[in-house]
């Protein structure tokens, strides 16, 4: 095993344990469009005032609630630290988020992998260069879809 | 059981001591509490013990009120040890615990200023008051203030472990009309009696606050309160502006430098 945590491969399709169940429908918590870092406005009405969740982009896909946990009640906004360019754009627009829009959390959701970091640094430098102050918090997920921790930061 | 657990803490311990004894084990001091109207499920609850201990405690307790019984022994896992659960705070939460750090280094120093008022020839009135205007302005205005018009809104106003802060909050504003009185008549035993009447209640009040109820509290607290308190605690703080917590923690490093002082020489 070796070389990007991030890109290796690993397959566990073979896991058998889901605690969980299959019955009902869960409906999408999504109430915005668009959802992506690059293309969303921080004076979008749906950020202002909110509780936000930056997402990076594997994480609904990893977190089998994302909706349900996370994403209900919260506005979005998604990225990935490791492929997208013009970060510095993604620092502007945190701060801008905060300042502007003047939202009231932000959630940092990443992967344990550790170029997913990048996006919690993000959102630190966004709020370094911003003149309101807001808590954040960081989640991460595991690569088999379980929360590894939860904390403010 | 559920009927127990339902019952005063205070009434449990009196029917059954044992109970009281097992709490103390698991560092639940409700023995020495002057109130006890706490649930016992609540205090269980509140400690926010591991699983694994919770069940041994429930176990335990169950025995001891009712030893014939047959309760089945919780299922522990011997390898699996129960580590002492790290406690984290919210960042507005977190303010309140470092403004603790401030009000302690105050409480370390009263003995120290007592020793000093009681071999003076005469009480030195204005290291007294000043001392009091820190514990009015700092830890009481500035401090508690946050948190019985902030942090206890977001929870049962009427929960007994609050209202035992509220409780407390009082009685430390009695101690130190005391202390005033003592410093205005001249009178060093009612100033000793009270300043470290303050010091040992203010020790056990943050303890409680820093270990069980912030973390309690945090626990029931969602995102958006949290971000909410954040904001309210911000606004509180810039009403007062900055220049108050600088000027305190000026005045509590000049008390250590003169009393920290005295003690190496």
């Amino acid at each position: 095993m070796s070389g990007c945590p991030g890109s290796r491969t690993i397959d566990f399709s073979e896991k058998t344990s889901q605690e969980g169940s299959e019955t009902g429908k869960r409906p999408s918590q999504l109430r915005q469009w668009p959802i992506q870092l690059h293309l969303v406005s921080p004076m979008a009405p749906y950020f202002q005032g909110k509780d936000i969740l930056l997402a990076a982009d594997c994480t609904a896909f990893a977190f089998g609630d994302f909706h349900k946990d996370y994403l209900k009640g919260k506005s979005i906004a998604i990225a990935c630290p490791k492929l997208d360019s013009d970060q510095e754009v993604y620092i502007e627009k945190i701060k801008s988020l905060i300042d502007d829009a003047k939202i009231n959390t932000l959630t940092v959701i990443i992967m344990q992998v550790p170029c997913c970091f990048g996006l919690a640094q993000i959102a630190k430098e966004g709020l370094e260069k911003a003149t309101r102050k807001i808590p954040i918090k960081q989640i991460i997920v595991g690569l088999e879809g379980n929360i590894l921790s939860e904390e403010w930061i | 059981m559920k009927n127990v657990l339902n019952k005063e803490i205070k009434e449990v311990i009196n029917t059954y001591p044992e109970v009281g004894r097992i709490l103390d084990e698991y560092g639940i001091g409700c023995v020495p509490c002057s109130v006890g109207s706490c649930l016992l499920k609540d205090v269980v609850g509140i400690h926010n013990l591991d699983p694994q201990q919770e069940a041994t405690l429930m176990y335990r307790i169950e025995k001891a009120i009712y030893p014939d019984r047959n309760v089945p022994k919780p299922v522990v896992d011997v390898n699996k040890k129960s580590e002492p659960k790290k406690i984290t705070y919210s960042p507005p939460v977190k303010k309140l615990v470092d403004e603790h750090v401030l009000i302690k280094r105050l409480l370390a120093l009263i003995p120290l200023v007592v020793d000093y008022v009681e071999n003076s020839a005469k009480v030195d009135k204005d290291l007294v008051l000043k001392c009091v205007d820190f514990i009015r302005t700092y830890a009481d205005k500035y401090h508690h203030m946050k948190e019985e018009d902030i942090l206890f809104k977001y929870v049962d106003n009427n929960a007994e472990i609050i209202q035992i802060m509220f409780k407390d909050h009082d009685t430390g504003r009695g101690h130190i009309r005391q202390v005033v009185e003592g410093a205005e008549k001249g009178n060093k035993a009612q100033i000793k009696e009270h300043l470290l009447a303050y010091r040992d209640l203010l020790t056990q009040h943050i303890k409680k606050e820093d270990e069980i109820l912030y973390p309690w509290i945090d626990r029931q607290l969602s995102t958006t309160q949290v971000g909410e308190m954040f904001r309210k605690c911000n606004e509180a703080d810039a009403s007062v502006g900055d220049e108050l917590p600088r000027k305190y923690e000026k005045f509590i490093i000049g008390l250590e430098e003169k009393f920290l002082q005295e003690v190496t020489k």
